[in-house]
């Protein structure tokens, strides 16, 4: 099958890219462009692990076809990170004891910076919702949750 | 091995020329039901020849409501819905709904119309927009139908969609007066949960006096349907005629009378009797009858 020609910036890098037509926008992040902290996990959509930034929005690459967010702007656990050093989530998740086996934090991260940058001082409420589609199976979430907190109190500084 | 070609269309002119040009295309929205199926090598992509994603059409997408009348794009996503201060406070019954679906990221993609077409019987989108009355424009390369639709699901997953046609809009007539609904839900958790019953109910009233009332099942019966026993029952009655635990009977008494005994009877029959209950409770509630 033919393959389609895409043009998707991640992480503010730009790339012109011939994916497949069953290609996940999972597969192109992970296989193609080596960024490998987006997680797969279930594969199906419940658990988030594969969760990155569209266009603002909280996404599960796992169901997006990369040729359906062509002209896109992605955002990845590897664009938190800046020459300034940690971003304030990441360093919350370190401070916060948020990580346990790590696997689930990529998501947890992406999904709490597309709150954040949306919504810089929501409630626990609102936190909560933004994370119900990342499960953790170690830190039991409330880790998560008061790093988020103090994230957004922090980054609102 | 599934094989298809992927297309991408830019407009609604286009997606309907490729619908009357080609056989075999399975049109993809939000995908957050189809996606998973294609990871899942379903055999129903052996028959699909294309794939259409229509993500990209902008007259597909929007949500517009006018005095009288209001429609809402079938590309429109749950968390547009769940947003939009629209939705918010004239017709909150469909944000209710629409923020039970799924998690944040689903919500993000998954399109009010796939909902639709996808028809699981289990789908959260129907119950709300069928007690509005609502119909469906369905439109091909000819023109436009327009469907009810409570009409519209044939079967679980089996609609009268046909092949050469594309879900354009959601069209309905927006309640009047004094008016007063809710959406009630069971999953086995919160988030991301599938539906074990939920079901709307959407009243117009008048000197404290039901005028006209909707309640209708999703998830409880194989295709949602309006109960009709409980609308009859309640339709005309005064606030102090009404006893919710009544109506949540007949409810659940025309549930089973659809299904028949099932396995989960014994479970589904107190539970939708209370929701129902719940549901003329709360009506009750806002339009601040004390009893």
């Amino acid at each position: 099958m033919a393959k389609l020609e895409v043009e998707i910036t991640v992480n503010g890098e730009q790339h012109k890219l011939k994916v497949g037509s069953q290609e996940r926008l999972l597969d192109t992040l992970r296989d193609e462009l080596k960024l490998t902290g987006t997680k797969e996990g279930c594969s199906v959509g419940e658990c988030g692990a594969c969760t990155v930034i569209v266009d603002d929005q909280a996404v599960n690459s796992c169901l997006v076809l990369t040729a359906q967010v062509d002209g896109s702007e992605i955002i990845t656990v590897e664009g938190l990170e800046s020459k300034s050093g940690l971003h304030p989530l990441q360093k919350a998740f370190i401070e916060k004891q948020a990580v346990q086996c790590g696997f689930c934090t990529p998501g947890m991260l992406m999904s709490a910076l597309a709150l954040l940058n949306t919504n810089p001082t929501p409630t626990k409420e609102e936190i909560k919702t933004a994370l119900e589609g990342n499960l953790c199976r170690c830190t039991g979430y409330q880790q998560i949750i008061d790093a988020v907190e103090m994230a957004a109190e922090e980054w609102g500084v | 091995m599934v094989e298809y070609q992927l297309l991408r269309a830019h407009s609604l002119e286009e997606v309907l020329e490729i619908l009357a040009e080609k056989k075999k295309v399975q049109i993809l929205a939000g995908g957050t039901d189809l996606l998973v199926d294609l990871h899942q090598q379903d055999p129903k992509f052996e028959n699909i020849d294309y794939l259409l994603d229509i993500t990209d059409v902008a007259e597909l997408k929007g949500i517009k409501l006018g005095p009288e009348e209001g429609e809402i794009g079938a590309l429109t996503t749950h968390a547009e819905l769940l947003s939009s201060p629209e939705i918010k406070e004239k017709l909150p019954f469909i944000g209710a709904a629409a923020s039970s679906i799924g998690s944040t990221q689903i919500r993000n993609r998954a399109t009010i119309g796939g909902n639709l077409v996808n028809a699981a019987a289990c789908a959260d989108s129907f119950s709300p927009l069928i007690a509005l009355g609502a119909e469906l424009v369905l439109r091909n390369k000819g023109g436009a139908r327009r469907v009810l639709l409570e009409d519209f699901v044939e079967w679980p997953n089996q609609t009268v969609l046909k092949d050469n046609e594309v879900l354009e809009k959601i069209v309905f007539k927006m309640p009047q007066g004094e008016y007063y609904s809710s959406y009630q839900k069971i999953g086995r958790r919160n988030a991301v949960s599938i539906s074990r019953l939920s079901l709307t109910l959407l009243a117009e009233v008048e000197n404290e006096a039901i005028k006209n009332v909707q309640v209708v099942s999703g998830a409880a019966t194989p295709a949602p349907v309006p109960f009709r026993e409980v609308n009859k029952y309640l339709t005309a009655k005064t606030f102090a005629e009404i006893d919710p635990a009544e109506a949540g009977e007949i409810a659940a008494d025309e549930m089973v009378g659809i299904t028949g005994e099932r396995w989960s009877t014994p479970y589904k029959r107190p539970a939708l009797s209370k929701l129902v209950e719940r549901a003329v409770k709360d009506l009750l509630e806002e339009a601040g009858y004390n009893g």
